[in-house]
């Protein structure tokens, strides 16, 4: 928790990667997000909490534009990164989803091997331009992805027969290979017993040497571990933002406060 | 890995994917396009199928007919010979009045003309005179069906431009038809012999009443057999069956029946129903077994479906009630399930109305020119009828059988718009 | 009378209901408690009395026909069935059953008016018999269930004992239905092998059923070997699934992934519409528009296509089978995990590299089995075939010649008249034996790989 702290106080010095204005959801008739505005930090672990249904899911799936992949929903407001409009009618969500890394809550390795897991990302990106070129990719990404010595011998045995935490770690390396800038994390460990946890926990905290890191969760002990920023959503509404030892420690909203300590959520 | 070369690696990653970025939308494109590709592809068959069946259907719902002043001649048609009586020869004889170029005594050209009129013109008029022989003697007006070939004149399958050998139809035949046009004669109504007439050999004559009616008969012995058997055997299979090797056995055996081809029902039965247990040839009654043992699989097979969707805490509330397996099953799991059972019947019965190959083969597709009274006479069924109008020559049989078809999906339609009435009206979200 | 003893049957089950119904109702008025409502005294009654009756019922109606013909035949002059083949002895009976009938054709042998008049006599009795039987079952079954009333008895369990006994026989028709099959089609064939040798069967290279004509022909009574038809149903069905699987999956993919909500909500259904097509419609259509259409374009090609080719009765088959293939197509691509989509989404997939590279190999095994199924139902299906491909075997590979399949064999070889003694019947019977073979072992695999498929992402 020291190094943790000591980090946490040059928070601010670091640019913002990520602005969202009036940010409004609408899925179906259900008014899903509410008016969000935030600034996320270059290179910082932001942490969403908030009881279950509030929204932070859905925020989170903004910033890589995955609403788009379902009908019924309506995104309305302003997200840049890095002063692009990310909505702007000329962006290509795929080329968005490049620069945007994703790591789901379930674990969800495609049927392939962990080789071409990794490779998935880069090969349709045309990253690499030989074959070397791509065993150096996977290698770099599997080891971003603390996995690398455990399946170093089984490069080409299929990825879903890892356990849970491997699994979840690979797809982290998965989502890293192809160098995002971004990465979004959508309560990562809600799957994994509470050893992989601690193994994912510990390299989400690696990853903020050079990610952007975005993490949704439901446990408010693991935003107190790996993030530096946190924001509390309730009911659709982003109630309130700051640095994560002030929101444990002095929370200055009322709805806040009965949620740390466990009267709503 | 340095922060000089991570600071730049972002910026070349970028450009990469950019650059492969049309490309890639490229592939995407040609996909979406092989894909409606595909789709209209399949729907334009469709089309073509249903415009042809129209374009050429439509034309045997309506009847050409001839309006004709008949003298009822004492001399051929007496009261005593009634059923003998010469009908065709005095309804050539009041054609030939509206004929001048034809001369009465000329046998040949008196034939000619008599086989303007169809066959069963004469059976009209007799039918007339049985039941009123008080016009012995009179002038009546008659309307009376014409002939294949003038019929198909008429409705301009019959190319004029053709050279006189190759037409069905000879310069003077053509020629005493535009003169009976010319006197206004000829007339067109609505052809409801189609559905209340029997097979005949003659086109213009030909109905599909017996084919109807057997179709009716077969699908009622099936519904009959199969509908409880399949609800009984998906019932047991479903809420009741120990999970052993004997219901595996059984449960593999469905799915196969269910695969296997029509035709081989076909060889069941004429093998045992017909061969070993002497049944008749040719009777609905037989049809309706065989189709019986087609449908039962896709019976248990929606009704499972049916009874699974229903939440299993209906059967505890009931079980915890204190009613027995049987009374929660029949008492609740059944009624609720019965929209989906019904829906699977119908769909299944469907089917069986369109299936032909079995029924050929235990000999459905005779030539029987009276519709079947009992399930165990013989008849035709509608598929089986359109298989044998498809394959005579005379060219009338064309649109009879694009007609036949038009029916047949008429009912098939209807039973499917049933069924899909049924499935959302009762649908329930659990 | 067969409605009458039917009428007795069911005025007597109901009377049955009542009377138990009736003597349950009293025991408990009388103050005794019964072990099971009287309702289920009542229904014991009626299935104890259904169930058994029909069954003799229908046995008695199977057996009836069979039984007075033989005894019409044997009470015959001795001398008149001498030499007579079956086709013969049938056309006698024929005649005996036609006059009984009352329609006499002519001045008939006096023998056949003795016979006709036994057959009359023969049938009354046994429809008196019939009624007779009915009506002492009935009786016997009512007095024996209503001794049974008692506070004790336990009707309900007596009651769903019966029933679950009826609904295992259900089960059990299923497993009747194929050893019907096995049985008839393996004897049929066996008769029909002790007339040809299976290696001339299985091998040999000519099928000509029809009767020989010329002394110069393969075998003098006609050849049988089913290479050429199977070859021919191969290049139909081959023809058939060219067309359908690549259709069938591009719509599939299309409306699964691209296909805006309103197109789908259209074009769901219209394919329904192409699967609720009776076959022998297709056929209809093969030959009033697509032989056609493909015979004029060969002729403006140059090519010299037969009337009734394989590709006109193959793509109309493949029309017929492109719902099939896009509905297995669908629900193979539906059963593959949201999770997949949005993790090659989420990395920056387009939809189509996500179909291509995650959805579509997740789908294959299910995409496979349809497939598999598709070809099945190809080689089994009869009418499009009958109407538009060929009559005569034709050793060739060339689908714009014509060629005969399995079940257009079958079809002809039955259709008319079918005496089961001679070759060309029995001939059909192997086809069917064959083509039961071929279309099981397809199907099982087939099944299998679909179940094993669906069970992997449960």
């Amino acid at each position: 928790m020291d190094d943790l702290r000591a980090i946490t106080r040059d928070v601010d010095i670091n640019a913002t990667k990520i602005s969202a204005r009036r940010v409004q959801v609408h899925y179906g008739d259900t008014h899903a997000i509410k008016n969000v505005d935030v600034d996320i930090k270059e290179r910082t672990v932001t942490a969403f909490i908030g009881p279950s249904g509030c929204g932070k899911s859905t925020f989170l799936r903004c910033i890589n534009r995955m609403n788009d992949t379902i009908d019924i929903c309506r995104v309305q407001g302003d997200i840049r990164i890095d002063s692009d409009d990310i909505y702007d009618r000329k962006v290509d969500p795929v080329q968005l989803r490049a620069r945007v890394g994703m790591v789901f809550q379930k674990p969800n390795p495609f049927p392939k091997s962990i080789y071409d897991n990794v490779a998935y990302g880069p090969k349709i990106h045309g990253l690499a331009r030989s074959k070397a070129d791509m065993d150096e990719i996977v290698e770099r990404s599997l080891r971003r992805g603390a996995i690398w010595d455990e399946v170093k011998d089984r490069l080409h045995a299929p990825g879903t027969g890892l356990s849970g935490g491997q699994q979840q770690r690979l797809c982290i390396a998965r989502a890293v290979a192809t160098d995002p800038e971004v990465l979004l994390m959508d309560e990562p460990c809600s799957a994994l017993d509470p050893i992989a946890t601690a193994q994912v926990e510990e390299l989400i905290d690696t990853l903020r040497e050079k990610y952007t890191v975005v993490i949704v969760t439901h446990s408010m002990q693991q935003a107190a571990r790996v993030s530096q920023k946190t924001a509390f959503f309730h009911l659709g509404s982003l109630v309130e933002y700051s640095d994560t030892d002030e929101i444990f420690t002095n929370p200055k909203d009322r709805r806040t406060e009965s949620y740390i300590s466990g009267r709503i959520g | 890995m340095t922060d000089i070369l991570s600071g730049s690696l972002p910026q070349t990653t970028m450009d990469k994917v950019r650059g492969s970025l049309a490309r890639r939308h490229r592939k995407q494109f040609i996909l979406q396009a092989l894909g409606i590709t595909a789709i209209s592809l399949a729907f334009l068959m469709l089309f073509i199928l249903f415009a042809s069946l129209i374009s050429t259907g439509h034309k045997a719902f309506t009847l050409t007919k001839i309006k004709l002043e008949v003298f009822i001649d004492p001399e051929e048609i007496s009261v005593e010979r009634l059923p003998r009586g010469n009908f065709d020869d005095v309804l050539a004889t009041a054609l030939a009045a509206d004929l001048p170029s034809v001369d009465p005594n000329d046998r040949a050209a008196m034939r000619a003309v008599g086989a303007i009129l169809s066959n069963g013109a004469q059976f009209d008029l007799r039918d007339r005179v049985v039941a009123d022989s008080a016009l012995i003697g009179q002038t009546i007006n008659i309307s009376v069906p014409v002939s294949d070939p003038y019929d198909q004149l008429y409705k301009n399958l019959i190319d004029r431009t053709m050279p006189e050998s190759l037409r069905r139809l000879d310069d003077t035949q053509i020629g005493y038809y535009d003169k009976l046009i010319e006197i206004g004669a000829i007339t067109s109504s609505l052809n409801t012999g189609l559905l209340t007439n029997a097979d005949s050999r003659f086109p213009e004559l030909a109905g599909l009443r017996g084919a109807i009616i057997g179709s009716f008969w077969a699908l009622l012995i099936c519904f009959l057999i199969s509908f409880p058997v399949g609800i009984g055997a998906a019932i047991y299979l479903e809420e009741f069956a120990p999970k052993n090797k004997l219901s595996d056995f059984i449960e593999v055996n469905i799915n196969n029946l269910a695969a296997v081809p029509s035709v081989v029902f076909g060889l069941l039965a004429l093998a045992v129903f017909i061969g070993w247990f002497g049944m008749p040839r040719s009777a609905p009654f037989v049809g309706g077994m065989t189709l019986a043992l087609m449908t039962m699989p896709t019976i248990i097979i929606a009704t499972r479906a049916a009874l699974k969707a229903v939440p299993p805490s209906i059967r505890e509330a009931a079980l915890g009630l204190g009613a027995s397996k049987q009374q929660v099953v029949f008492g609740h799991v059944v009624p609720l399930a019965m929209p989906g059972i019904l829906t699977g019947t119908i769909i299944g019965l469907a089917q069986a109305l369109g299936e032909t190959a079995p029924l050929l083969l235990i000999g459905m597709n005779a030539f029987i020119t009276s519709a079947p009274a009992t399930p165990f006479d013989s008849a035709t069924a509608l598929p089986t009828q359109i298989f044998i109008w498809a394959d005579s020559p005379e060219r009338g049989f064309v649109s009879r059988t694009s007609a036949a078809i038009l029916v047949l999906l008429t009912f098939l339609i209807m039973m499917n718009a049933i069924a899909i009435y049924l499935r959302s009206k009762f649908e329930r979200k659990w | 009378m067969t409605t009458l003893a039917f009428a007795i049957l069911l005025m007597a089950s109901l009377a049955g209901y009542a009377l138990n119904r009736r003597a349950a109702t009293g025991i408990r008025d009388g103050g005794a408690r019964l072990h099971s409502v009287s309702n289920y005294h009542g229904l014991y009654a009626l299935l104890l009395m259904l169930v058994p009756v029909i069954v003799v019922i229908l046995i008695w109606l199977v057996l009836q026909g069979p039984v007075v013909n033989a005894m019409v035949m044997s009470a015959l002059p001795a001398g008149t069935m001498d030499g007579l083949d079956t086709g013969q002895v049938d056309l006698i009976l024929a005649e005996i059953r036609s006059i009984s009938g009352g329609r006499i054709f002519g001045k008939p042998d006096p023998w056949k008016l003795a016979a006709a008049e036994h057959l009359a006599d023969l049938r009354q009795l046994a429809a008196l018999s019939l009624v007779l039987l009915t009506a002492l079952l009935c009786l016997a079954i009512m007095c024996f269930a209503r001794q049974k009333v008692t506070a004790e008895f336990r009707a309900r369990q007596a009651v769903e004992r019966i029933i679950s006994g009826l609904m295992i026989f259900c089960s059990v028709v299923a497993i009747f239905t194929t050893v019907g099959i096995v049985t008839s089609l393996a004897f049929e064939t066996y008769e029909f092998l002790r007339l040809v040798p299976l290696s001339e069967f299985l091998f040999g290279l000519n099928w000509e059923p029809q009767i020989p004509i010329r002394a110069d022909q393969i075998a003098a009574a006609g050849a049988f070997g089913w290479i050429p038809v199977i070859l021919g149903t191969i290049v139909i069905t081959l023809v058939a699934i060219v067309i359908a699987v690549p259709i069938g999956l591009l719509s599939a993919i299309y409306l699964f992934e691209f296909a805006p909500k309103r197109i789908r909500a259209v074009a769901k259904p219209l394919l329904e519409i192409l699967a609720g097509v009776p076959t022998v419609v297709y056929g209809f259509f093969a030959i009033l528009v697509v032989a056609p259409a493909i015979r004029s374009f060969g002729a403006s090609m140059g090519i010299s296509v037969a009337p009734n080719t394989a590709l006109a009765a193959g793509s109309v088959m493949g029309i017929m089978l492109v719902p099939f293939i896009s509905s297995f197509a669908d629900d193979a691509l539906s059963a593959v995990p949201r999770a997949m989509r949005d993790g090659a989404l989420a990395l920056g997939a387009t939809r189509a590299e996500m179909v291509l590279n995650v959805l579509f190999p997740a789908a294959i095994p299910g995409i496979v089995g349809g497939a598999l199924l598709a070809v099945s139902r190809a080689i089994g299906e009869t009418m499009i075939v009958v109407m538009a491909a060929g009559l005569m075997a034709n050793l060739t590979l060339n689908p714009l010649e014509s060629v005969t399949t399995v079940t257009v064999q079958i079809v002809t070889l039955l259709i008319g008249d079918t005496s089961f003694d001679n070759p060309k019947t029995l001939a059909a019977f192997a086809l069917g034996m064959m083509l039961f073979l071929v279309t099981l072992v397809i199907n099982i695999f087939a099944l299998r790989i679909v179940r094993k498929y669906r069970e992997a992402y449960d």
